[in-house]
């Protein structure tokens, strides 16, 4: 949907004119794809090396961005997409029905092995990574102050938490999302605002991104900081005086999830690399990167269980109802704004 | 035509206005492209709901109290920015350029610290600093929270400073000598030349700061973003809208909202330089500031103290990139110079590539749309004015999503330089046209048109006087507005995250998504890698300079 208002015409003839100062030249493409991803930069660095060994006659070209910066330049560029594939994007954000309407249905190989619930009932996308939520707690901080350690959501309400909380904002992060959507599936709405409303109370700052709580919380600029897993094992093997808590009610989480563009000009080696996404050799990556792995056969590494991951993540997971969670997402994130943001 | 005498016969005169009606056909063309047509297409969106085309976003953004209260809480932020802004940064300029005393070269370089290295990096000092487990707080046991206003007003305050000391530094570096001397032989006070004499001599100088300050505020994303806390900001707001929300039409009505500001730093500024006169003429004599001890002094004193703040935050972004652990494990440490993205250090080299090409294209662009905004009299006069300084109302957000919509279209001609440098570049020039525009037409005002006028006596052509004449005078302010580009170009990161792409990944952005990651110390290490090579390359550049025997030039106006 791109509204003009100059007719087309005028708009080139000025373009054209423009062009006299600066020249320049489309680039060719040919046996190569390009990726739109959101997966962190060191994981994605990992994934790649993997990838480029498994098919070294795909030039696979990455682009990295944040899920909301990568939506905003997926639904811009709509009308002349870039890219061939779609990979480690929130799933949420994948059944917005402007992004679905640019994908292709392709049953990639071996896509058995991914429950039917981390896929598309039509094949036009499949996760084979998540993300959890947990708590970030500072033990200096705790210990300074002479503070019990939280276990559960709960726990955060009480009084001597005030001014010590920080969470993501929904209204930016898909982090703070799932946080608010999983607590108002678990508790039910009313009960859930209800508590949205309590939390609110106890909290010092909602921040922009997802990571950042957590980060917030290690530097010991805050005492807790509700965040994801990864980040929190990641800042305790960097060294940083942290607790990851998960939730004992059940943790909201995220699926990555990859998809085919219809746009796509090479879809022979877009395909390639989809397949090559659920091999073994691709799993055992993620593996060592991602709290949740969506194919059947997963081992927790050790130290992820080190950190406080259980060997069997799904019973620490909560349920989540992620079309549930896409469909409710402007009303929910209105409705918060709308409460918590003055 | 040597028989028509020393006035220029009328082929000539047809050709300087050929000369002139080109120049200022070509600057406003491309800024048609390359800021309206951009522009155009996302606001477009603003009238875009779910009932087709109307004003009801608008109406649904003025009847939600949360969204006033941003209103309010951006200006707010932005009046108090500014004033704070122009008044010690006038102090700082007027010490460096009206006084003897010692120090100038390095003062000159710590206040301008803040432009070479992204936004971000105040926060970030700031946030080492003043956090809750920042230096201070930790060192003195004191609980300062600074998120939320103060920490905006502080960040902004740093990261403009140098933008208005440039343009004031500029404005008070000329100045006639025989003014001064009147007024003290009239027996003035030295307060009373201030206010008759340089006071008003700044006036457009301070009206371009005024301006330039209020809108780098008001379009500024990377400071309240880290360190605002629960104060709202339109910038962030738009971010919210476009990112968060992938809401364009919300984002769209921000983006309209934040160019009235521009429209009235037009009229405002129109009004000032009605009154506005050439301070240096040909009878004047440059200035010479006496010693004056106490005076100088008093000055230095301020200006340290000034410069001490400056430095405290970048160099605290510095020792964090060498750390082990901050704020934990203090001991030294180079790993957070091994970079563990996709591409490492690729994305530096990169950004030096851009930068060089958007220097050298800005160079041409900016100065020749200065020139002939100057030359012009008349009807094309005040749009090409209004055109050349619109983009620093635009937040880098807009104008990046807006050149998607405009220029991914393989029938746009445009398009064939989408995916190369040169989008990114020209971005870049457009995005910051203004101020490199107002630094370009600040100190052509100031030279008398006498000169000029002179030259077209004697029988030259509009262009031999440009040549001769006009660029010989204003050489080091063009070199300086390229050197403004490459600096820009090296940092800036809201506009050009909708253009990079596998090939050409930068700098700054890699330094917004280690900070975002929170690789806080790798984020700081690469911040210190940009600010090196923009230094680096600074010194480059003097350094030929010298050799080839020009002194005395700054390069960074």
């Amino acid at each position: 949907m791109t509204v003009s208002v100059l007719p087309r015409g005028l708009r080139g003839a000025l373009a054209v004119a423009a062009l006299a100062l600066f020249a320049g030249s489309a680039p060719a493409q040919a046996g190569k794809i390009t990726v739109y991803t959101s997966y962190e930069e060191d994981e994605l660095a990992a994934f790649l090396d993997k990838a480029k060994k498994d098919l070294p006659d795909i030039e696979v070209d990455v682009l990295r961005l944040s899920t909301g910066d990568l939506r905003a330049r997926m639904l811009a560029e709509a009308s002349n997409p870039k890219h061939d594939v779609i990979w480690g994007w929130a799933a949420t954000s994948m059944v917005d029905p402007r992004i679905l309407g640019m994908l292709e249905p392709y049953e990639a190989k071996g896509l058995d092995k991914v429950p039917a619930r981390f896929r598309d009932a039509q094949n036009r996308w499949f996760a084979t990574t998540g993300y959890m939520g947990a708590f970030c707690v500072n033990n200096e901080i705790m210990k300074a102050e002479n503070l019990p350690m939280p276990a559960t959501w709960q726990d955060l309400l009480k009084p001597e938490y005030k001014g010590r909380l920080v969470m993501p904002n929904p209204a930016s992060s898909g982090t703070g999302y799932l946080h608010v959507a999983s607590i108002l599936q678990m508790m039910g709405e009313d009960k859930g605002w209800a508590f949205l409303d309590a939390l609110d109370k106890n909290m010092a700052q909602y921040i922009k991104s997802g990571s950042k709580p957590c980060n917030v919380a290690s530097a010991g600029e805050y005492a807790i900081g509700i965040s994801f897993a990864l980040r929190a094992i990641k800042n305790i093997e960097e060294g940083y005086p942290i607790t990851m808590v998960v939730p004992s009610e059940g943790a909201g989480h995220e699926l990555e999830a990859a998809a085919l563009m219809k746009s796509s000009q090479n879809k022979a080696d877009a395909r390639r690399f989809l397949d090559w996404i659920l091999t073994r050799a691709a799993a055992d990556e993620y593996n060592n990167w991602k709290s949740i792995v969506t194919m059947s056969d997963r081992v927790m590494p050790e130290r992820f269980m080190k950190a406080g991951l259980p060997a069997d993540i799904s019973t620490v997971l909560f349920d989540v109802d992620y079309a549930w969670a896409a469909e409710n997402r402007d009303r929910i994130v209105a409705e918060w704004q709308k409460r918590y943001e003055k | 035509m040597s028989l028509a005498g020393p006035r220029p016969g009328r082929a000539a005169l047809d050709a300087d206005r050929l000369l002139l009606a080109g120049l200022a056909g070509g600057a406003t063309l491309l800024l048609v492209v390359f800021v309206v047509l951009p522009l155009w297409g996302i606001l477009g969106y603003s009238l875009v709901t779910p009932d087709g085309l109307g004003l009801g976003n608008y109406a649904r953004y003025f009847g939600d109290p949360r969204f006033v209260g941003i209103i309010g809480n951006t200006f707010t932020v932005a009046l108090s920015v500014t004033a704070a802004t122009i008044l010690l940064a006038y102090g700082f300029a007027y010490a460096l350029q009206r006084t003897t005393m010692r120090l100038k070269p390095l003062l000159r370089l710590v206040a301008l610290l803040p432009i070479f290295s992204p936004s971000l990096v105040q926060a970030l000092g700031l946030q080492f600093l003043l956090g809750r487990n920042g230096l201070i707080n930790r060192s003195f046991g004191t609980e300062i929270d600074v998120y939320g206003f103060w920490g905006i007003f502080l960040a902004d305050l740093l990261y403009a400073f140098p933008h208005a000391f440039l343009i004031l530094s500029t404005a008070l570096a000329v100045g006639a000598q025989r003014l001064y001397e009147s007024a003290e032989t009239l027996g003035a006070s030295s307060w009373r030349s201030f206010r008759t004499v340089t006071l008003p001599a700044t006036r457009y100088g301070i009206a371009s700061a005024v301006f330039v300050v209020f809108t780098i505020v008001i379009t500024d994303f990377g400071n309240p973003v880290v360190i605002g806390g629960n104060y709202g900001v339109l910038a962030v707001e738009i971010y919210n809208q476009v990112s968060g929300q992938a809401n364009f039409s919300m984002g769209a009505v921000i983006g309209v909202l934040l160019l009235l500001p521009a429209a009235l730093a037009v009229l405002a500024e129109r009004w000032i330089a009605r009154h506005q006169h050439a301070s240096v003429s040909a009878q004047s004599v440059p200035l010479k500031p006496r010693p004056n001890r106490r005076r100088d002094a008093l000055w230095l004193a301020y200006c340290l103290l000034v410069a001490a703040a400056l430095l405290a935050v970048v160099a605290i972004v510095v020792y964090a990139s060498f750390v082990r652990l901050w704020p934990y494990n203090l001991s030294l440490s180079l790993r957070h110079y091994a970079f563990d993205v996709q591409n490492g250090i690729a994305p530096l080299w990169t950004s030096v590539e851009v930068a060089l090409v958007t220097a050298a294209i800005a160079v041409v662009v900016v100065t020749l749309a200065a020139y002939a905004n100057h030359q012009l009299s008349g009807g094309l006069k005040r749009p090409l004015y209004f055109l050349a300084i619109l983009p620093a109302a635009v937040p880098g957000m807009v104008l990046g999503l807006g050149y998607i919509l405009a220029f991914n279209d393989p029938a746009n001609p445009v398009y064939a330089i989408y995916d190369t440098i040169l989008i990114i570049a020209a971005c870049n020039i457009y995005h910051y046209h203004a101020q490199g525009f107002l630094l370009a037409t600040t100190n052509m005002k100031q030279i008398s048109r006498t000169f000029e006028e002179a030259s077209a006596t004697l029988g030259a052509s509009r262009l031999t006087t440009l040549l001769r004449v006009t660029l010989p005078m204003i050489w080091p302010t063009v070199l300086g507005v390229g050197v403004f580009f490459f600096m820009r170009a090296m940092v800036t990161l809201s506009a050009v995250i909708f253009l990079i792409t596998p090939s050409t990944q930068l700098a700054a952005v890699s330094v917004l998504y280690l900070d975002d990651r929170g690789a806080l110390n790798q984020a700081a290490a690469f911040a210190v890698c940009i600010m090196a090579t923009v230094i680096g390359v600074l010194l480059l550049t003097q350094g030929a300079l010298r050799l080839a025997g020009i002194r005395g030039v700054s390069l960074i106006r």
